[in-house]
């Protein structure tokens, strides 16, 4: 079920005003003074800048922060006294953010949810009404037609924005849509058949482009991760790859993270959560001095089949999106697209598909 | 090309070395490759496009690179440096790698986007090279290039840092660190980040906040600009790799004037210099020591 | 088979990573490196509510340090308190020795599946352990022999690298001492003193000699991986299958609760899916642990 609207850029505007007016905060992306795309709070709609490069990192750090307090204490004798962090949140609307990075939070809600409830992260969902964009697309390492999502998909956005002369076509696609359009509604218009149809080959047109980076199939390339978890491929990747964050800082789906301790003074503290990859040598040590995974051959095959395999034999989806921020971001130039490619077609060799 | 490649052929055919560490073309510009059959090594490039410092991939430590075997590696005039501060430390014997050398008319600054030297593309790195030519490599290939354009992009960044007041370049920093996520790519990109274990990383004690918000990121940053002063090969692979966009050369050219000044040294390709960190003199100066 | 042993979800505090705070109430010395503390919750609602299973384990906090895992050593059937036990060997557990009876720490769980004692009514018990691997074995043992008539023979073989290296030296004698129970102790050889009466060599063969019967039988076995590595066969030899072989594994944790990321061993996430696992489920895995 959606509903379709129209709004003009000067009502978006007015629209954004009032709701900072009425103490919601605005995340959009913007194009900061050193020419960085990047997703910020907004004073003025005037500052967004919606498609113009991609936003590093991705929309993830307005709800897993990079670094976030977990609780405080305070030492009283022998006593502590603890204060947790609060998982009420104030209001926020993302707008204009790249569907990559709005399918993301759905793909992660899974694991946030795993049994047990990250209610801080859940707080921050709960407390976030998302508008998705249509996305023109970056460049030829954009692949979310390949793993499943779509430069215009819906998913996990409470609406869908797609730019047209003279404002935006806006498709209302969850409950938390159509309610904001119910309280909202005086900023919309009826959307026009030629808008629709307007938007509807925009949003073909951008598809066809991004499906011609790669078609993979992602259900195969899980199939041959589990099967090969000691094949000569991987140590191919993991001499190049020096062993950084990169990837996983940029990456709108990776999700793990660090528990710390921080003394504040004599007897208090803050316990932070922060962001850690998987690439880290640290990241899996032992107290004994142990690693499991001893070298970037072991740590970098469990980058990738944490998301091509694990992630989707527990909860469904891959832990990936298409964004293609890890290949734009790696300083060797490890490349995303080129290894689904090549797991894809070890996959269909092996299986007797169509490569 | 073919030189290379022939070259690189011979030395994995006759045994001399088990692995070619260079370049290969990926879809986003040359990047490092770990060639180990003689047939493979058709994959070689070399241009301006081969921005990375292939030094970084001798440090003993990388055990996933150790374990192929004694390497040869390809290396720019300025990547000896790095492989010079290296041997300086210990880190590994001259005899246990195989340098290919080849001539440098400078890099790109963004190899996906750019594929010649020009002086809008040249990358900031290349800046005032003192060592374009490789000296102490057991091959140089190619044919001489010719100097690259100029770009003092640097010094006229630190030079409008310097003329800031304190409170002003604070402010700058503060809101550079801000950005710092901690993923250590620049860490993990430089050649010269090669100790056991980062002061990052430790815990007992622990001397830096593990948190990335402002003030554990400048911790961090400043500790390892200290780190790496009179050690800096000045090669911006940190700057280079940082998702984030911190202008991380700025601080350690800063350290490379300040040594430069304080000790009249500037970092060798010879691994027989001594540096300032790694060496005591009598008449050293003592007044940056507060 | 499945590949992991059920784990339903434990109800949650208000605030997933909120520890409760519990009091130190006895420190107890195992040997030069190695501590145990008993713990009570200062929350007499959560000290009366908390219950758990054997195998289960927790996120114990020293605040200002940050938090390290440890399984819960004491038995469920000992209401009333939890106790743990830990090696001092990174910042957490270093902090953590410094702590002192009457302090304040945090502790978080329980989390992840346990041994499926219930499941073992009827049927003969053998127990091995290595080192400080005895520490979640020994809150099996107890949760035995504190229900004892609904199990048959008891089998404990222990082997440490020595005498002073043998943990929970009071409760092996009180082992030693009931009849209902078969206790076999062994150090690595040199490690033994001039009053060792137990066994001299490694676990393995020491197994092998004690011989505990495979018929209507479980086997437990915890301890250094090498341990794990040369017992399995031995155990497999005397006629054991893997699946009534159990094990628990440790992994670097920082949640506990499948969220972090880095426990995995494949798909299985030791803190969810585990951490404990029979031998058949083990032996599907891959080998990072």
């Amino acid at each position: 079920m959606s509903a379709y609207a129209f709004i003009t850029a000067e009502k978006l505007a007015e629209l954004v005003a009032d709701l900072m007016e009425s103490g919601t905060r605005v995340i959009a992306p913007i194009t900061t003074a050193e020419g960085r795309a990047t997703y910020s709070a907004i004073e003025d709609l005037s500052e967004a800048t919606f498609n113009q490069g991609l936003p590093m990192p991705s929309l993830k750090g307005h709800f897993l922060p990079p670094n976030e307090a977990l609780l405080s204490w305070r030492q009283r004798g022998g006593d502590i006294e603890l204060k947790p962090a609060s998982t009420q949140f104030a209001p926020q609307l993302v707008l204009g953010a790249r569907p990559c990075d709005v399918e993301a939070l759905q793909v992660v809600d899974a694991v946030m949810n795993w049994d047990y409830h990250d209610d801080l992260w859940n707080g921050r969902r709960a407390a976030s009404t998302i508008f998705a964009m249509t996305c023109a697309g970056v460049d030829d390492s954009c692949f979310c037609t390949a793993v499943g999502s779509a430069p215009d998909s819906a998913r996990g956005a409470d609406a869908l924005l797609t730019e047209l002369p003279g404002g935006y076509l806006i498709e209302f696609t969850s409950e938390k849509g159509e309610a904001f359009l119910g309280e909202h509604g005086r900023y919309f218009d009826t959307a026009s058949d030629e808008a629709v149809a307007a938007a509807d080959s925009l949003r073909a047109e951008t598809r066809t482009r991004i499906e011609q980076n790669l078609v993979v199939d992602t259900a195969r390339i899980g199939r041959w991760i589990d099967g090969h978890f000691d094949d000569d491929f991987w140590p191919t990747l993991g001499p190049r790859c020096n062993g950084c964050g990169a990837c996983a800082s940029v990456c709108p789906t990776c999700h793990c993270f660090d528990i710390n301790d921080e003394q504040t003074g004599v007897g208090t503290g803050v316990r932070r959560r922060n962001w850690d990859s998987c690439q880290a040598k640290k990241f899996t040590v032992h107290a004994s001095g142990h690693n499991p995974r001893g070298d970037q051959d072991a740590r970098y095959r469990q980058r990738i089949a944490h998301k091509f395999y694990i992630y989707p034999s527990k909860f469904g989806d891959v832990l990936c999106t298409g964004c293609g921020r890890c290949v734009r971001a790696c300083p060797s130039n490890q490349d995303l697209v080129e290894i689904l490619q090549t797991i894809d077609g070890l996959a269909a060799v092996e299986e007797g598909g169509a490569a | 090309m073919t030189e290379l490649q022939d070259l690189a052929r011979k030395l994995l055919e006759d045994g001399t070395v088990a692995v070619v560490i260079g370049w290969e073309e990926g879809r986003r510009g040359p990047r490092p490759v770990s060639i180990t059959e003689p047939d493979d090594t058709e994959r070689l490039v070399f241009n301006a496009r081969c921005v990375h410092n292939l030094a970084t991939y001798l440090d003993p430590r990388r055990s996933q690179v150790r374990k192929l075997g004694k390497p040869a590696i390809v290396v720019k005039g300025c990547d000896t440096k790095a492989v010079a501060g290296l041997l300086r430390e210990a880190q590994f014997k001259r005899e246990d790698v195989v340098l290919i050398g080849m001539h440098c008319g400078g890099v790109v600054t963004d190899p996906a986007e750019q594929t010649e030297v020009t002086a809008e593309t040249v990358a900031p790195r290349c800046a005032g090279c003192d060592v374009r030519e490789p000296h102490r490599t057991d091959y140089v290939l190619g044919e001489a290039r010719v100097e690259p354009p100029q770009n003092t992009s640097i010094d006229e960044r630190v030079a409008a840092l310097d003329a800031m007041t304190a409170d002003e370049r604070f402010e700058y920093w503060a809101t550079q660190m801000e950005k710092c996520v901690r993923c250590y790519a620049c860490r993990q990109a430089c050649p010269l980040c090669v100790c056991d274990v980062c002061v990052a990383d430790k815990t007992v004690p622990q001397w830096i906040e593990r948190a990335p918000h402002a003030r554990g990121n400048m911790s961090w940053h400043l500790v390892r600009a200290m780190h790496l002063a009179g050690r800096c090969v000045g090669c911006g692979e940190c700057e280079r790799a940082c998702p984030m966009d911190i202008p991380l050369t700025l601080l350690n050219r800063k350290m490379q004037q300040v040594v430069a000044e304080s000790f009249e040294y500037h970092v060798s390709d010879d691994p027989e210099v001594v540096s300032p960190i790694g060496a005591f003199r009598d008449d050293d100066h003592e007044d940056f020591i507060l | 088979m499945s590949d992991t042993i059920a784990c339903p979800a434990e109800t949650q505090a208000a605030h997933l990573y909120e520890p409760h705070l519990v009091t130190i109430t006895q420190i107890v010395d195992e040997t030069p490196d190695t501590r145990t503390l008993r713990l009570q919750f200062k929350n007499p609602e959560i000290a009366q509510s908390f219950s758990f299973h054997a195998g289960q384990f927790g996120e114990y906090s020293m605040f200002g340090w940050g938090e390290s895992t440890f399984c819960i050593a004491s038995p469920p059937t000992r209401e009333g308190y939890i106790e743990c036990s830990f090696k001092a060997a990174g910042k957490v557990t270093t902090a953590l020795r410094e702590a002192n009876v009457g302090d304040t720490i945090g502790f978080r769980g329980p989390y992840g599946n346990w041994f499926p004692v219930d499941e073992w009514v009827g049927k003969d018990i053998v127990f091995i352990a290595g080192g400080i691997g005895l520490a979640p074995v020994r809150c099996v043992i107890w949760n035995v022999l504190d229900r004892r008539d609904e199990f048959g023979a008891v089998t404990i073989v222990y082997g440490a690298r020595s005498v002073a290296d043998l943990v929970y030296k009071r409760e092996l004698e009180e082992w030693a001492a009931r009849g209902d129970v078969k206790l076999v102790t062994t150090v690595d050889p040199g490690g033994e003193t001039p009053e060792w009466t137990g066994n001299i060599g490694y676990v393995t063969p020491v197994v092998e000699k004690t011989a505990p019967s495979a018929d209507n039988a479980v086997a437990v076995i915890c301890g250094p991986p090498i341990v794990i590595k040369l017992t399995l066969p031995a155990l497999d030899r005397l006629g054991f299958s893997d699946e009534v072989i159990y094990t628990t594994l440790e992994n670097r944790m920082k949640c506990g609760v499948g969220k972090c990321g880095r426990c995995n061993v494949g798909r299985v996430y030791v803190c969810k899916d585990g951490p404990v696992f029979t031998a058949a489920q083990l032996k599907a895995l891959p080998g990072e642990y």
